[in-house]
């Protein structure tokens, strides 16, 4: 089975034309901004949202014990619940809900095959998000067959920070591969996504190598990369590869603080404003004259 | 090569002040027609009503006040004063008495009126009593249906109140002929009935009523001859004394004699459209397809160098602001139906020839233009989409809708033209279609009144009276005895049947409900200019009423189409597929309106975790369509009162253009099993119910596209609303455009429309509505201006879904 989040549809940036993204639950780095902080659990996360909350109980009598009120406020103790399963029907204002449930590829496929008249007329397809769409298990290799049954165009966002195989199986059956590169130096790539550098940049030599189309995706984050030196370094490495298509910018925002809330997490990557499209201007100058398209994304 | 609509023109001077001087004015209240009405009528009291009727109408256009404006160059006023709304006696004076007092004071649409006027409209109104179109409807009501029509299941009144319209005359026909050639056609039909007698003497009164009134029509139209004359005597401005002389002369030609000029042939158009809008009471008298039946004109005369671009878009823009000043007031009740008073003058452009070539021409770039530039409600423009439309064209209507007033609406040939040829209408009339009022459709000049417009009927007061036995709770009567009790029934199949059981006799109750309404409105208040306009009652000697047009089918509307639906599917799923909620439970909490923690959980229930329609989801879908169908099957037991009497047709399809009706509809209805509280708005149109759309807009394509289009002719009503984002830039432009080919070409929807304005603005419109006066919003298959919507309506809209990325 595969453990997805959300399926969301009309989804018009990530990608050519209309297209469905299937986010993917669990994630192999740990990058401090993420923001989506529920994908990086690869199991069930129990999300609660106080404002949607008429204090009914229901979560309260189905947890036996491990949700309970104190001082006014609704207390999840997470670590115990272990399955959230029991969980993911019991709140009729869906204030608490688990996100991520495990599905068939058939039963993915089916869901977005319901907009194959849009991606046809648009260009569009699928994309595979997440979470690391290639941390997910053999079932992938299902999926993305369906899909190329369906002749739907399959555009697959990752990390590349799995091992080279999970990714090299399905070349064949990807047409674009929307790859995250964050940083080249190995000590700050550690520090900020608890990952190795040394095995996303081999994994793009690898991919450049196996004649696939990509597209290099940087998000640009205060702090961590947002300096000349950095980013200019990632389009070096990036002049390099021989089959790159562009280089999309992606500008940081917080927008994802209230979501850390709902899980029950801090957000602890504070203290930076979000960068706007302008900021990022010369780094794609930079870009272009090294002979990289690039686009800045919202 | 026509310049795409951009907006980087801006309107003329003349044209601005137009725009400024309509916008300021205030709605007031002319009593000049219903005055000369009431006294035509106490003259010539033992007239058969035809001639009337024409004696009123050539007295009122020979006696009212005419005026024209400070650079104005389209000519032709309604009433005494811009915005003053007339007032039509013959159709009902009741509410006029009781709200008198009460115009000004309206939460929306209020109207101005002094004390002078109101103390003449209580006399007028006096000799009125007993001799209205309201009353005699009434009358002609069974007691049962009376009671329905009373307890608010059924509603008609704005068919009783207003008169009929909902119709486009033959603009193209009267365009080649000219007034004097309609009157060489009456002449000679007159010829052939030869001896007057018993069988044929109403004909003879008609052709009779016919000339007064087209004569009528032509003095009207050189009163202006001479006003404009009068006015260049007096004018210093060289250029508008010359103006004033070419509106006196085109005021002479056409007068009687077919238009020469494309300018000519505009202020033709005008005076009809105005005339029959002084004649009748009834809204959405719509233009047809103005592109085509112009063009010839535009184009003869570009090339022969007699006019310019710019001067054309000055002439429809001036034509539009005429379109505008046309005001209408209506009892309060029906105003909240219609909220906005909207005329629902109907523009439609683009589609395709009679040989199903693109139809786009020069005309509908300009159209689409001068629209866009105006930002006005009306007209209510609507474009023909078909899968070879001019793709230019297509993203010029994005660059329009864009701009956030709702317009242009799409209708789509792909799935129109086929249910109309297998209605019966010959493939040459079919490909001809236009739209009518909002979003419905008709054969412009062929087709009889209201394609849709007849009676309401609410559908979640059927659907709760099916969970009653019969019962309807609202006015504790029993008009059809039902199935069962919800709480006794053993299955969904149960319910299903219950539904069905109460939406046939509705269906029926709605259909009779129509046949006192047209009997009342052919008794008494035919109309003769309307009639004439339409083919083919002069030859048949017959009022369009009387059965006179070439074709002739109707339809009611339905309200609540959503929430039927999403209330089957509840039901089935958590009563009897989960037992999640109990049937005595649901019940027990709908009759207290989820009132309590116990019924907030259930209704959280219900809004949750039942299937709603939008999401493209069968589980609830296909219940909306067996449901739907139900009552669509029935339709081919009805006829009109017209059977028999010469047009093709005689009978009713479904439709769903339920105007702002959703609002006043959902207010007499209780609670319900989808979750939406009582007297809150049932959903509009065929749209989803506001906020349970969650994925986006293409799965409210994929929902809507499941319904049984093709018998819905009377319209298949689908509002989108999008955050200005989601078009930002040619790239988003495009992929807008690529979903609205795939739903119009692919998976054959009907009609849909925008509304592109950010809820922080419509917000900030409410709060401060003297700073957004001009504000224009989609409220169903019509704009109008934010700030003139009642307090329930800005919320509904509002709450309406904004789609983003």
């Amino acid at each position: 089975m595969l453990t997805v989040f959300n399926i969301q549809r009309f989804s018009l940036h990530d990608g050519n034309g209309v297209r469905t993204s299937i986010f993917f639950k669990g994630c192999p780095l740990r990058c401090l901004w993420c923001n989506n902080p529920e994908s990086i659990d690869p199991l069930p996360s129990v999300m609660f949202d106080e404002r949607l909350c008429n204090r009914f109980g229901e979560c309260i009598k189905a947890a036996d014990g491990r949700i309970y009120e104190a001082d006014g406020a609704l207390v999840i103790d997470r670590e115990k619940i272990g399955d959230p399963g029991q969980l993911m029907d019991v709140c009729p204002s869906k204030a608490l809900r688990v996100a991520g449930r495990e599905m068939s590829a058939a039963e993915i496929a089916a869901g977005v095959e319901k907009d194959l008249p849009f991606y046809d007329m648009s260009s569009g397809g699928v994309t595979l998000s997440g979470g690391e769409p290639f941390a997910q298990g053999e079932e992938l290799g299902e999926l993305l067959l369906l899909l190329r049954d369906k002749r739907i165009h399959v555009s697959a966002e990752t990390s590349l920070h799995v091992p080279w195989e999970k990714v090299s199986k399905y070349t064949s059956l990807v047409d674009m591969f929307l790859a995250d590169l964050k940083h080249t130096h190995p000590l700050k790539f550690a520090q900020y996504t608890g990952g190795d550098a040394g095995l996303v940049l081999e994994n793009f030599r690898k991919l450049d190598a196996s004649g696939s189309a990509f597209v290099i995706r940087v998000p640009v984050v205060p702090g961590f990369n947002h300096s000349e030196p950095e980013i200019f370094s990632i389009i070096d490495f990036a002049a390099g590869l021989e089959h790159l298509s562009e280089i999309h910018l992606i500008p940081y925002h917080s927008l994802a603080t209230e979501k850390y809330h709902m899980l029950g997490k801090a957000y602890t990557y504070k203290g930076f404003a979000d960068v706007s499209k302008q900021e990022l201007v010369a780094y794609a100058d930079y870009a272009s004259q090294m002979g990289i398209t690039t686009k800045i994304l919202n | 090569m026509d310049i795409p609509v951009t907006g980087i023109r801006t309107l003329s001077p003349r044209i601005k002040a137009m725009r400024d001087r309509l916008l300021s004015s205030r709605s007031t209240i002319c009593t000049e027609r219903a005055r000369i009405y009431t006294m035509a009528y106490a003259e010539f009291d033992s007239y058969p009503v035809i001639l009337k009727r024409a004696h009123a109408l050539e007295q009122t256009l020979r006696e009212m006040t005419l005026f024209i404006d400070e650079g104005e160059l389209i000519v032709g006023n309604m009433s005494s004063k811009l915005r003053a709304a007339p007032i039509f006696p013959e159709y009902v004076t009741a509410w006029i008495i009781d709200e008198l007092d009460e115009f000004d004071k309206r939460p929306g649409d209020a109207f101005f009126v002094t004390e002078d006027q109101k103390a003449e409209l209580r006399e007028i109104c006096g000799w009125w009593k007993g001799r209205t179109l309201l009353e005699r409807g009434y009358s002609l009501m069974s007691q049962q249906i009376k009671e329905i029509h009373d307890a608010a299941i059924i509603r008609a009144e704005g068919n009783l109140t207003s008169g009929d319209a909902h119709i486009s005359v033959n603009f193209a026909r009267i365009l080649e002929k000219g007034l004097g050639g309609y009157l060489a056609e009456v002449a000679e039909y007159r010829k052939l009935l030869g001896e007057v007698n018993e069988q044929n003497h109403g004909r003879k009164d008609f052709y009779d009523a016919l000339e007064i009134g087209i004569r009528a029509m032509e003095s009207f139209i050189l009163r202006f001859e001479k006003l404009a004359a009068q006015l260049a005597g007096n004018e210093n401005d060289e250029q508008r004394r010359s103006e004033l002389l070419t509106i006196s002369s085109n005021c002479r030609n056409i007068s009687v004699n077919p238009p020469q000029s494309f300018y000519e042939a505009l202020q033709l158009t005008w005076f009809v459209q105005l005339c029959l809008q002084i004649e009748s009471n009834g809204h959405s008298v719509s233009l047809g397809r103005v592109d085509q039946y112009l063009c010839p004109f535009y184009r003869n005369d570009i090339s022969e160098g007699k006019i310019t671009r710019e001067f054309a878009l000055e002439l429809l823009e001036n034509t539009w602001i005429r379109l505008l000043s046309v005001n209408k007031i209506r009892s309060w009740s029906h105003t909240r139906f219609s909220a906005g008073g909207p005329l629902y003058q109907n523009v439609t452009i683009g589609g395709q020839t009679a040989d199903g070539r693109d139809a786009v021409n020069q005309l509908s770039y300009l159209i689409l233009e001068s629209v866009g530039m105006m930002k006005l409600t009306q007209p209510n423009l609507t474009v023909r989409f078909h899968r070879n439309i001019d793709p230019v064209f297509l993203r010029g209507c994005i660059d329009v809708i864009e701009k956030g007033f709702g317009m242009p609406a799409f209708n789509n040939d792909e799935i129109i033209i086929p249910s109309l040829i297998s209605l019966g209408v010959s493939r040459e009339d079919a490909y001809n279609y236009s739209a009518i009022g909002c979003i419905e459709v008709a054969v412009p000049g062929k087709w009889g009144y209201r394609c849709t417009g007849m009676s309401f009927l609410n559908f979640m007061r059927v659907f709760l009276a099916a969970m009653n036995n019969g019962l309807d709770t609202m006015s504790g009567k029993t008009f059809c005895p039902g199935t069962g009790n919800f709480r006794d029934f053993r299955s969904f199949g149960d319910m299903m049947e219950a539904w069905k059981h109460q939406v046939k006799f509705y269906a029926k109750a709605a259909a009779e409900t129509d046949t006192a309404v047209d009997t009342a409105l052919e008794e008494l208040v035919p109309d003769i200019l309307c009639s004439a306009f339409v083919d083919d009652c002069i030859r048949r000697g017959k009022t369009i009423k009387e059965g006179g047009s070439v074709y002739d089918f109707i339809s009611g509307l339905q309200v609540g189409i959503a929430n039927l639906g999403n209330s089957l599917a509840a039901v089935k799923k958590l009563v009897f597929e989960e037992s999640r909620i109990g049937r005595e439970e649901l019940m027990y909490h709908l009759g207290s309106n989820f009132e309590g923690i116990e019924g907030e959980k259930v209704r959280q229930l219900l809004l949750n975790y039942a299937p709603k329609y939008g999401n493209d989801d069968d589980d609830v879908d296909k219940l909306l369509v067996e449901a739907y169908n139900c009552f669509i099957d029935e339709l081919p037991k009805f006829r009109t009162t017209r059977a028999g009497r010469g047009p093709i047709g005689c009978a009713y399809y479904a439709g769903t253009s339920s105007i702002s009706a959703n609002v006043p509809s959902g207010a007499v209805v209780p609670a319900t099993p989808d979750g939406r509280k009582a007297f809150t708005p049932v959903a509009e149109g065929c749209s989803p119910t506001s906020g349970t759309d969650i994925l986006g807009p293409t799965a409210v394509f994929k929902s809507v596209a499941k319904l049984p289009t093709g018998k819905i002719c009377g319209g298949v009503l689908l509002n989108q609303k999008l955050s200005p984002s989601t078009i930002a830039g040619v790239e988003q432009k495009e992929k807008l455009i690529s979903i609205i080919r795939a739903f119009f070409e692919t998976l054959k929807g009907w009609h849909v429309q925008y509304n592109i304005v950010s809820r922080a603005i419509l917000l900030e419109a409410k709060k401060h509505p003297e700073e957004h006066r001009d504000l224009v919003v989609r409220v169903a298959g019509y704009s109008a201006f934010f700030t003139s919507l009642s307090p329930d309506t800005q919320d509904d809209i509002i709450a309406r879904t904004e789609q983003t990325l």
